[in-house]
């Protein structure tokens, strides 16, 4: 924190200090389209006739096809090294920019805080040569993501770590200084004391020790959080999560009764082939995803690194994290497994097919998802957090009564009418720091949104509900796989949840610095000055203008 | 007001709030829409019932019947449309028979939308729509005077700056 220079707060164009991708970008991002096309020009030039006839042309078209294919690679390498020339990445103290395109130029910057996460995406081809890409998620909607990249390995590193330290609001030392302040080693310690911490089975890492090795390789400007591991997740129990689920086992039922079929008509054999296909698709598209899948937490925030071909190590700041879900399907239930899904601004838009990029936990035991929701929630702001969460994930209200048996306030019990199987199970608890809703029989979940979360709020009663004397209480969240929703709540409990939840999302707000989180919990910086509260006038004045 | 209970009510009017209700001209741009697409799908029926037979009145009932029912509606439905301006949010409410009560807070807004139609403009309204970071948040309020409408969406600019977060 010695140097205090701050770079002008609009740079100008030409006054930042562009930086040239590595020369196989293009090659990388496009030789997937590229072999396509080579195997369809091979497959076209080698079927073009039968031998005999082409005998005697042999040679001369023979020729054709090699100068062809000289003219095409280097009109391709050609314009390779013209979108190259054209790549460029800067980045101020302010923003991260990205200019690109040669006919269509386009320039993109994300400005620092707003940054979400930062994503190392490694696909095959770069992972061999060692390069990755960085993918700043800022929250703009669909395809708002700024991606730098491909980079070098060691270089994507330092970018990020130089990234999340402007982000985080720390003073960078001047270039060539390693002894910057170690920025979060109180909060990597204050990590520690996760609620859930104890019971998470490999949260003893020694991971402290990996951090120092980093930054020895490299000088750093900024200097590479130091990161402490929580868990690994094992290939045997992804594939195990994978193939133990409702879809997986109506397909191995199918499959068995077209196997008692064939033995009378063997041509229902092959109905089995797009079973198989499909189900094949699903089980290895989550594999490949969360192979490998690692959690770790450092002072920057949460790192997330899975992948089998393609790797990807997703890092998310303190704070990012708007909604998470833990949820479990039937198939689960006998083992206690869960899997933890979040709602990061930015991931949806990018990630609508497989969802894998909102996974923080593909599976693990109730300690460990446990274990991933307090690196979200440290404190969930309740004195016996585990008994609120065992309940949010198995408890139930009374059965006869439909009377709460825990810190659950549950539905009432009339809405059986509408959720036959579930009403028992709907219900929610509110702590000093989030909201919590459970919901489902036999897909369990538990939903958690951080007061200083929430977007907005919302109640919904039909007549069917005004009848129930129920409605309907929404939280909104920015899109993602956590839609928190009290279905068919108390009335009068409703009322009373919306005012309260608005006095709490508005307090919760009030003392959330997660926009430069370090400048906010370095301890011998006081708090920033929050926003300007209103000026007098303002204050009351809902009704003023008549 | 009009709600059929008291005890239903509560739930959709909070203590201590003043809520406003948008122009009637809301009603009349409302209706001209609805009779315009009644028109629209009334018509067809009624050139081929006089061209060809009287059983194409099936097609042409129909249309005319639930933009009738529309008809009867809009006034009580846009007399339903309230918001309020509170101290730290704002709060929108809809609906009769589904109802609806969405509270916004100010420093959560993204940004917000004024418009307004040929129709609403020759009326003299416009429509404000909140947006938060959330797709989910469905804050609009139409019907509102151009002047009303400006002076909401400056006030909620200012006081989104005001307590401005992060998402």
């Amino acid at each position: 924190m010695d140097t205090t220079t701050l770079a002008p707060a609009v740079a100008t164009e030409e006054a930042l200090h562009w930086q040239r991708l590595h020369p196989a970008t293009p090659l990388i991002r496009t030789w997937t389209s590229l072999t396509a096309g080579l195997v369809a020009l091979v497959w076209i030039f080698t079927d073009i006739g039968d031998p005999a006839e082409t005998m005697s042309t042999a040679g001369d078209y023979l020729a054709w096809v090699v100068l062809g294919a000289a003219a095409i690679v280097l009109v391709l390498a050609g314009y390779m090294y013209v979108a190259w020339r054209m790549m460029s990445y800067a980045v101020d103290d302010e923003a991260a920019h990205m200019r690109s395109g040669v006919l269509f130029r386009t320039k993109r910057h994300a400005q620092l805080d707003r940054i979400q996460a930062i994503d190392i995406r490694q696909p095959v081809l770069a992972r061999l040569s060692g390069l990755a890409e960085l993918t700043l998620e800022v929250a703009g909607g669909a395809d708002s993501q700024v991606k730098i990249g491909f980079l070098r390995e060691a270089e994507a590193q330092r970018l990020r770590a130089e990234l999340l330290a402007k982000a985080a609001g720390i003073k960078l030392a001047p270039a060539g200084s390693t002894t910057s302040p170690q920025p979060g080693a109180a909060l990597a310690q204050s990590g520690e004391t996760g609620f859930a911490q104890g019971q998470a089975p490999s949260s003893d890492g020694d991971a402290p020790g990996t951090a120092p090795a980093t930054r020895a390789r490299t000088p750093l400007v900024a200097p590479e959080a130091p990161e402490q591991e929580i868990l690994v997740v094992p290939p045997g129990r992804l594939i195990g999560s994978a193939l133990l689920s409702v879809g997986i086992a109506l397909t191995v039922l199918f499959m068995l009764a077209m196997i008692v079929v064939a033995v009378f008509e063997p041509g229902a054999l092959f109905t089995m082939v797009p079973a198989v296909l499909g189900a094949g698709t699903v089980v290895y598209g989550r594999f490949a995803a969360e192979f490998n899948f690692r959690m770790a937490i450092s002072p920057d925030g949460i790192r997330v690194r899975r992948g089998l071909l393609e790797t990807r190590a997703q890092t998310i700041p303190p704070g990012r994290i708007q909604a998470v879900q833990i949820s479990q399907g039937p198939l689960w239930r006998r083992l206690d497994w869960w899997r933890v899904r979040v709602t990061v601004a930015g991931y949806a838009q990018e990630d609508a097919s497989n969802q894998s990029q909102s996974v923080l936990l593909p599976v693990g035991s109730r300690a460990e998802a446990y274990a991933a929701l307090s690196l979200v929630l440290p404190d969930l702001g309740t004195p016996d957090p585990l008994a609120v969460l065992d309940a949010g994930l198995t408890g139930r209200s009374d059965k006869k009564t439909g009377e709460s048996v825990d810190a659950f306030t549950p539905n009432p019990r009339r809405t059986r009418i509408i959720h036959w199987f579930t009403w028992s199970r709907g219900g929610f608890a509110v702590t000093d720091r989030a909201l919590l809703i459970r919901d489902g029989r036999w897909y369990r979940y538990l939903q958690v949104v951080p007061h200083e979360r929430t977007q907005s709020l919302c109640v919904k009663q039909g007549p069917l509900y005004r009848w129930l004397r129920i409605a309907n209480f929404v939280a909104h969240v920015p899109a993602g796989p956590v839609a928190p929703v009290l279905g068919g709540v108390d009335q009068d409990v409703a009322q009373r949840l919306i005012e309260e939840q608005a006095a709490r999302a508005r307090a919760a707000r009030a003392t959330d610095r997660s926009e430069r989180w370090m400048q906010a919990r370095a301890p011998e910086e006081p708090a920033p000055v929050p926003p300007p509260e209103p000026t007098a006038p303002e204050h009351g004045s809902g009704g003023t203008v008549a | 007001m009009t709600a059929p209970a008291r005890d239903h009510a509560a739930l959709f009017s909070p203590e201590g709030v003043e809520i406003r209700q948008v122009s009637a001209r809301l009603i009349t741009s409302r209706l001209i829409n609805n009779g315009v697409w009644t028109l629209l799908l009334f018509a067809p029926g009624v050139v081929l019932t006089v061209l060809h037979s009287p059983w194409w009145l099936l097609l042409a009932v129909p249309p005319l019947v639930i933009g009738l029912w529309i008809a009867l509606l809009v006034p009580r439905q846009v007399r339903a449309i309230g918001y309020a301006e509170r101290d730290d949010d704002l709060l929108v409410r809809k609906g009769i028979l589904f109802r609806s009560l969405v509270v916004v807070p100010y420093g959560r807004m993204q940004y917000v939308d004024v418009s307004a139609g040929p129709l609403d403009r020759r009326l003299g309204i416009a429509t404000v729509q909140l947006h938060t970071a959330s797709a989910g948040t469905d804050a609009t309020i139409p019907g509102l005077p151009p002047a009303e409408a400006e002076r909401l969406r400056d006030r909620l600019t200012a006081r989104g700056e005001a307590r401005l977060a992060g998402l």
